[in-house]
């Protein structure tokens, strides 16, 4: 069983609109981000999958299986195309 | 004594000389400059000098502190006068003592001469015959093309003159240390190309034309619309219906008339674009779609033109620059699937407030005079993701993704017929009529408490499809069916270039049942 980290999440365009906040702290036991995505996409509705998503881990674009630190601040960004 | 100083008051050279006097030194060399009763045949009364103090005396400093380092010189200094001056008065100063006179004399010769290079300071003309003009300095005066001097020395008239030194007038950009005339000259002798002339690309247009960028291409196959005009301020009302690009020429050559504006009416393509930017140096995407944005990707990759990014969502920004660099990532190492139009953000079109693109657009200005003008800005490959309402800006380090080999793809594969994708019915009833099989895309939470979709048998949630969890069997007719008709006809374009016989419902369920 994998110890509960707390990591601060912020969301933007879209996933931002369906959890209605850009940004949220949460405990969770999610080992990267592929499964911190999962979890969250369950809780807010996210319409999108994790394929047409990118993220970052401390200001960094990383893989979706890098490993999560207590502490960790992670942003999901979906391609957006206004102009 | 301060190495470079402004003053109001006459100089006073004999006290300056006194502060520079050492005992190590041998040589003492000083060169005075004076205001002579004339210039190029005209008979000059009076002069008067200006500055912009705070930036004149850090690039005096840096010069006197130049001259010491390379000549080796003991003390050196200068004083310029500005406001009103007589004939005959002391206009600039400089000293300089040293051990020997060879650098003192090569350290005077430096500094006066690098002083009416660099340092911003302009001189107005009084003459005889009552008449004035600026004159600028020799920084502000290497930018001006020979036919716009031409013009200076014959156009006496105080108003000419001055307008004409509001035109073509780049003094406030040039004071800046790393711009100067050399900037200038840069800039001139770039040129950029402008994809898109709507919320993001008219403040690029716009300043890129007031700093003086050569030549600037405008592509953009739109007509102007009532709806464009919040946050695409340069069109007017008259103006709508008339064709974009068209427009936006004739207004930035009234407010450049040095640039050279050439208007490309259509809208950027796999066909076109190749040719066009290979005429320019730089490319900004300003367009508002997923397949133009990578077509522009995969154009400057492959003619190695950098390219400034940007786009935009409700109140947030994203920004991004591409350099032609083997180690830098493209839109694709990023975004290794190029997302399908209408497939991502929400259902129907998104809002904006003007000053969203418009603060995007002047960011991508700026990262375009950046990489033009070779200022010495970090350019480290990343994306810059701004939330205007909550006012963040992330930096979000970006890197190449050794899976991407920088190559053009195929945006999407094209439907192979031409039949048309949306189909319109006047009720849900008549739609079951047709003999497709409705497919209800939206997600549960959308169809839990209406009735607008009832009668639908197949509930595939979009989600599930992109996730490729979801699979229509591939024999069916199928009319895709959303809430406003944005996703369907994207799916229904997706499915159709996989083989699918697949159609959209028109304006969605909003529009059967209003």
């Amino acid at each position: 069983m994998t110890a509960a980290r707390l990591i601060r999440i912020q969301y933007f365009a879209v996933l931002r609109e369906q959890a209605g906040r850009s940004e949220e702290q949460i405990e969770t036991a999610a080992a990267t981000p592929a499964e911190l995505y999962e979890q969250v996409r369950t809780a807010h509705r996210f319409t999108l999958p994790r394929a047409m998503l990118r993220v970052a881990v401390n200001d960094e674009f990383c893989d979706w299986s890098t490993p999560l630190q207590p502490g960790d601040r992670v942003v999901f960004i979906p391609p957006v195309a206004g102009g | 004594m301060q190495p470079f100083a402004f003053s109001e008051v006459p100089l006073d050279a004999a006290a300056y000389r006194a502060a520079l006097t050492d005992p190590a030194c041998g040589g003492y060399a000083s060169f005075e400059g004076w205001v002579r009763d004339h210039n190029e045949g005209k008979r000059v009364q009076r002069l008067e000098y200006e500055a912009f103090a705070a930036l004149a005396v850090r690039e005096g400093e840096r010069i006197v502190t130049e001259a010491i380092e390379k000549f080796g010189v003991t003390r050196a200094a200068c004083v310029h006068r500005i406001g009103d001056l007589r004939i005959g008065e002391l206009a600039v100063w400089v000293g300089v003592s040293a051990p020997h006179r060879g650098e003192a004399f090569a350290a005077c010769r430096y500094i006066i001469d690098e002083v009416k290079h660099r340092v911003p300071i302009w001189k107005k003309e009084h003459y005889v015959d009552g008449d004035s003009g600026w004159v600028n300095c020799e920084r502000c005066a290497q930018a001006h093309s020979p036919e716009a001097e031409q013009q200076d020395t014959h156009g006496h008239g105080r108003e000419h003159s001055l307008a004409h030194a509001h035109a073509t007038d780049y003094a406030r950009q040039m004071a800046l240390p790393e711009v100067g005339a050399a900037g200038q000259a840069r800039l001139r002798a770039a040129s950029v190309l402008v994809i898109g002339a709507g919320g993001l690309g008219v403040p690029v247009l716009q300043y890129l034309t007031a700093a003086g960028v050569g030549r600037i291409g405008i592509a953009d196959g739109d007509v102007i619309e009532a709806s464009n005009l919040h946050r695409q301020p340069l069109y007017h009302v008259a103006d709508i219906g008339q064709p974009k690009a068209a427009v936006a020429s004739r207004r930035l050559q009234d407010l450049n008339p040095d640039v050279t504006v050439e208007a490309l009416s259509e809208r950027a393509s796999a066909a076109n674009l190749p040719g066009w930017l290979q005429r320019y140096d730089l490319v900004v995407e300003c367009s508002d779609n997923f397949a133009t944005k990578f077509l522009v990707n995969d154009v400057a990759v492959s003619l190695a033109r950098p390219a400034v990014f940007a786009s935009v969502y409700q109140y947030e920004g994203q920004l991004q620059v591409y350099l032609p660099r083997a180690e830098w990532p493209c839109l694709r190492c990023l975004w290794p699937e190029a997302p399908r139009d209408g497939l991502v953000g929400n259902c129907a079109e998104a809002g904006v407030l003007g000053p969203v693109p418009a603060a995007l657009g002047a960011l991508q200005a700026m990262q375009a005079l950046k990489i033009l003008l070779g200022l010495p800005a970090e350019h480290a490959p990343a994306v810059h993701v701004l939330d205007l309402l909550g006012m963040h800006w992330r930096t979000l380090k970006a890197s190449r993704n050794p899976g991407c080999d920088h190559a053009p793809r195929a945006l999407f594969a094209v439907p192979a017929d031409t039949e048309a994708l949306e189909l319109e019915y006047p009720d849900l009833a008549a739609a079951h009529a047709s003999g497709l099989t409705l497919v209800d895309i939206r997600e549960p939470w959308e169809r839990a408490d209406d009735a607008e979709g009832q009668g639908i048998q197949v509930h595939l949630p979009l989600s599930e499809i992109l996730a490729g969890a979801a699979v229509l069997p591939p024999d069916g007719r199928y009319l895709i069916v959303c809430a406003h008709g944005v996703r369907s006809l994207a799916l229904a374009e997706h499915l159709r270039a996989q083989g699918y016989s697949a159609y959209s419902l028109a304006g969605g369920l909003a529009g059967v049942t209003a």
